[in-house]
């Protein structure tokens, strides 16, 4: 026998009583939230009896970008669009990246049109102040959309350098993002939820993820948030 | 009939139905994703013992199952199987416990005793199985995180080289390629005997 597949191998499988807290817990949780697997992604904690007893404080993933929240400061007077101006733009770049200008939100599927012209497939959804996409969505290529959450500010920073879906986009100015491509993998969809702000210096915020190739994003369920 | 098709017969009960099936109409009845954990809590737990020791496993897996609860609408109802999306999720989690990881193995070192082993009833057996496990838990210990994480999952959970892949969400080269150096590591560290 392989001496590592006999290793600890008598370690038995859990008994019922083993099981019992765990299995009390998802049960609690179930109950808590049975209605989607929609907690974590929208900033609630994986339901847990007893927190703030003795559990360990937990980080989730923030989900919405600020549209570089830096240059707003600065950027006030490029806040307000003139009429006559399109509601996006998309432009490819020498160095392969490709810059998209949101003003208005406003025809998400001629947004994802002209990615798709570009080369990138792309879901795009334009939501209400104080709504969210109803989820999950989709499978995710790592957990800046539905991974697990995170012990520290810290532990979450270090994860989100290694996530593609924090690479594959970032914020340029208040209403344009930047998105690079080499961080994309052959039909992997690029989905961006963006949501009306109602702040001329902070226009919109953007959740921006990536989905697995081949996996299928469903369409959005726009549901109240409280955020 | 592919399985699939099995959760729209009625009366069929969930504890025949494959976990995809299961997963779905937990979408609409939650409390079917209970028979998931039925089905797959005692061996995980077991992995995760392995891997953790017992104080640290049932936490884990309660976080496991409630993580794929809250996920489960977006998973791929292609995989009759969820031990792959388990597992992962599981991988996840023992990855934030690194030192609770090291820390079982290096008490292996000093002790020749894992706490959740039921003990060998022969003396002779038990001196065996220590000289080379000992040299099995220094070579886990120094192993890179990534690496640990596919062959074990490949020894101790028993997942093929594609199910890892899911599992972990990396190509199956990557999965060859770490595995063919975990276990040439390993290979080293036994004919070392150290």
């Amino acid at each position: 026998m392989d001496p590592l597949k006999a290793m600890w191998d008598t370690v038995p499988p859990a008994e019922p009583g083993d099981l019992a807290g765990a299995r009390r817990r998802l049960l609690d949780g179930m109950r808590a939230r049975p209605d989607a697997g929609t907690a974590r992604r929208h900033g609630v904690t994986v339901p847990r009896p007893g927190a703030g007893t003795a559990r360990r404080r937990v980080v989730t993933v923030p989900r919405l970008v600020v549209a570089a929240g830096v240059v707003a400061a600065a950027g006030v007077a490029s806040a307000v669009v003139t009429p006559g101006t399109p509601a996006y733009a998309v432009g490819e770049n020498p160095d392969g990246t490709i810059t998209v200008t949101i003003n208005e939100l406003r025809d998400p599927e001629g947004l994802e049109a002209d990615l798709g012209a570009v080369g990138v497939k792309a879901d795009v959804t334009f939501l209400a102040p104080h709504t969210r996409c109803e989820g999950p969505r989709f499978a995710s290529v790592d957990g800046a959309y539905d991974g697990p959450p995170f012990d520290s500010p810290e532990e979450l920073r270090r994860a989100r350098e290694g996530w593609r879906s924090a690479k594959a986009t970032g914020p340029l100015s208040i209403r344009t993002i930047g998105i690079h491509p080499e961080h994309i993998e052959p039909d992997e969809t690029l989905v961006l939820e963006f949501r009306d702000n109602q702040n001329p210096a902070v226009p919109w915020r953007l959740g921006a993820f990536l989905a697995r190739a081949g996996a299928p994003v469903r369409p959005c369920t726009p549901v109240a948030d409280a955020n | 009939m592919p399985c699939g098709l099995q959760g729209h017969l009625p009366g069929r009960m969930p504890a025949e139905l494959d976990d995809a099936t299961l997963i779905e109409r937990s979408l609409r009845e939650p409390e079917t994703f209970a028979v998931l954990f039925d089905r797959h809590a005692p061996l995980l737990h077991r992995y995760v013992t392995r891997r953790l020791g017992p104080s640290e496993a049932e936490d884990v897996v309660a976080d496991t199952f409630l993580a794929a609860f809250q996920q489960r609408g977006g998973y791929d109802g292609g995989h009759p199987d969820a031990r792959p999306w388990l597992y992962g999720i599981a991988s996840n989690l023992i990855g934030k416990r690194r030192r609770t990881e090291a820390a079982l193995y290096r008490a292996y070192l000093r002790s020749g005793v894992h706490p959740a082993e039921i003990p060998g009833p022969q003396v002779e057996d038990g001196l065996n199985t220590l000289a080379v496990n000992r040299p099995l838990a220094r070579a886990l210990l120094r192993l890179k995180r990534a690496d640990r994480d596919v062959l074990l999952l490949v020894a101790w959970a028993e997942l093929s080289y594609q199910e890892v892949a899911d599992a972990l969400a990396i190509p199956p080269g990557t999965v060859a390629s770490r595995l063919n150096r975990a276990r040439a590591q390993i290979r080293q560290a036994l004919e070392r005997g150290e």
